[in-house]
């Protein structure tokens, strides 16, 4: 009775034009929600379209660098301006193997003898881009090794082709030990190795840091070792300063690297639009909402006043109010997730399916947090509005 | 209920000279069960005085003390308690909703404290003489029915003051004898008072006392 004496003057053309405008405002707001965590759920080889990037850099060999008269090295001073800038996250110079390494077969595990000179590398775990065990210590039976792909490619597709020898399978290769040879410092050792995974972003031959370190300081000269490639961690959005670097410190970048930089630019700088669009559609539609609610007071003021005069406390008639709006607004708020999960599932996936993109089907429980603290915040923002006009009314009196 | 005026002067009042026994600019106090008539002719301030003790206007000089407490420190809150269990009001401009029914309107009053069970209610309704009109919009009935529906509002809750401001202005003295009766029975029932005013009739009734303006 109450509700209908407070609700019998509301106009209806209002009324719709404040509910279109929160569900619009909400629809909006949960669509962009979803379509950022689905964004940033994207997988591509290049790692996750979101989160830090990781860089391989290294400085341009020219041909003075040829003739030795410049030095690709990072100097100390080269790495502290690395670290201040402020779209690098982390920077992490290579540990290069400071003795000579060579790889041949383990006799008895049927591969041909062979015999190969190399080199190893190594980066801080956090860096490494494949998930493989990369635990050594001195007891472990084998050293693990990371390959580059494009080292499999090379010798499938090109190498194995023009000797006429077989292809070998990644599995293969990583099923056979090798023999590691060692050589510095007056020293000579051999160790097992073995290939345990492959890494699309670093071309060169990584074995565990820890291990690296102790054998550059058996085999070592013990002369500190100036790194020539380092590993960078950068923003989302940091083409442009990335771009501006490699031109400052005549940088060299993998051009695959610098278009993943470019693209999560893009996408980070189109998904901050988006969400910003969302966010001011949705708090105007709450100032609508607000303002539909005052319009009910206002039209309702000698309904109010009068109810407060003959003994209806200030909660009593505010709770008829929150009541009213809790369910338009919770109306509001499912018909929304509904059109939102229908749009996912009915139309952009079926898109992105179309296009030959696998759907990644978050949950959608951010969903549901986003709904119901959007409901919880037009229902406080309408709350406090109201209660803080019907007190006034009854103080006016 | 006890209420004392001390020197109280509305606004509106301001400068003007008061009788010796006004109520206004006077240190005045009276409470339950007294019965007491406001008499004076239109314009002097009665309902001035029935809605300063409301708590409805507050723009005079003096001070105003209910229950041992200043009005002051009395807030929103408090009023609407006061309303609710303790002091009874009939506006003259009576503040129905008019477009519910007279009984919506009663329902309205009675649901906060269950004073009555709604046959007691219509059975006031028939005593006087509105019985027929409970389904009707308030807004559709004359001032008279008007000013009984308001009269009948007035005792649906507890109470040991009542206000009323003029309620019988519109009533014939046969209607008005009836209300009378009524108000009467509920409040010598409660053992509480009224402050009732009035454009010069005493409505045939005895007061305990008479204030003037």
């Amino acid at each position: 009775m109450l509700s209908q004496l407070l609700f019998k003057k509301r106009n209806t053309l209002q009324f719709i034009f404040a509910t279109a405008g929160a569900f619009i405002g909400l629809t909006a707001l949960l669509l962009s929600v979803q379509l950022i965590q689905d964004v940033r759920g994207f997988q591509s080889a290049d790692g996750d379209l979101f989160g830090p990037n990781m860089v391989v850099i290294q400085k341009k060999v020219t041909r003075l660098t040829t003739f030795g008269m410049n030095n690709t090295a990072f100097t100390e001073e080269d790495i502290a301006i690395l670290e201040s800038k402020d779209f690098i996250e982390n920077v992490a110079p290579f540990q290069s193997a400071d003795f000579k390494v060579g790889i041949s077969e383990v006799i008895g595990d049927g591969l041909p003898h062979f015999y190969a000179d190399m080199f190893f590398q190594s980066i801080p775990d956090d860096f490494m881009d494949v998930d493989v065990d990369w635990q050594w210590n001195e007891e472990s039976a084998f050293i693990p090794i990371v390959l580059p792909r494009d080292f499999v490619m090379l010798i499938n597709y090109g190498f194995a082709q023009s000797q006429g020898i077989n292809q070998i399978s990644e599995d293969v290769l990583m099923a056979a030990r090798l023999t590691i040879h060692m050589e510095g410092n007056g020293k000579r050792e051999k160790m097992i190795g073995r290939v345990v995974g492959f890494s699309h972003k670093i071309s060169s031959i990584l074995v565990p840091e820890n291990f690296l370190s102790q054998a550059n300081d058996k085999f070592g000269s013990g002369k500190k070792m100036q790194p020539g490639r380092v590993f960078i961690a950068t923003n989302d959005d940091s083409y442009g300063a990335l771009e501006e670097l490699m031109e400052d410190m005549n940088l060299d970048i993998d051009k695959s690297a610098i278009d993943v930089a470019k693209i999560k630019t893009i996408v980070s700088v189109v998904v901050a639009i988006f969400g910003t669009a969302a966010l001011i559609i949705m708090l105007l539609s709450l100032l609508g909402f607000v303002q539909y609610s005052q319009l009910i007071l206002n039209k309702s003021t000698y309904e109010i006043r009068t109810l407060m005069r003959i003994g209806y406390r200030v909660n009593e008639i505010l709770r008829s109010f929150m009541i009213r709006l809790s369910i338009i607004f919770g109306v509001i708020c499912l018909s929304s997730i509904g059109i939102m999960l229908a749009i996912k599932f009915l139309w952009i996936n079926v898109f992105l399916e179309d296009n030959g993109i696998p759907a990644v089907n978050t949950s959608v429980l951010l969903l549901m947090i986003t709904g119901i603290i959007t409901f919880i915040v037009f229902i406080g923002a309408n709350y406090v509005n109201i209660r803080k006009s019907i007190i006034s009314l009854g103080q006016g009196s | 209920m006890k209420f004392e005026l001390q020197h109280i002067v509305p606004d509106p009042l301001k400068g003007e000279a008061f009788l010796a026994d006004s109520v206004w600019n006077q240190k005045v106090g009276f409470g339950s069960p007294e019965k007491i008539l406001l008499n004076a002719s239109s314009g002097k301030g009665k309902s001035t005085f029935i809605n300063i003790l409301y708590g409805l206007r507050k723009d005079y000089s003096g001070a105003l003390i209910i229950n041992e407490k200043p009005v002051e420190q009395y807030s929103i809150h408090d009023w609407i308690e006061l309303r609710r269990g303790d002091l009874s009001f009939i506006p003259q401009d009576l503040q129905l909703f008019h477009s519910s029914t007279v009984l919506e309107n009663l329902i309205l009053k009675n649901k906060l404290t269950h004073q009555y069970n709604e046959s007691i209610i219509i059975e006031m309704l028939e005593r006087l003489g509105i019985g027929d009109k409970i389904h009707q919009s308030c807004g559709t009935l004359s001032m008279g029915q008007q000013q009984r529906v308001a009269i009948i509002r007035s005792l649906l809750q507890p109470f040991t003051f009542l206000l009323m401001d003029e309620p019988f202005s519109h009533l014939d003295e046969k209607n008005t004898a009836i209300a009378m009766n009524l108000i009467n029975e509920v409040t010598e029932e409660r053992g509480a008072g009224y402050v009732l005013t009035s454009l010069g009739s005493n409505h045939d009734q005895t007061f305990n006392r008479e204030l003037n303006i």
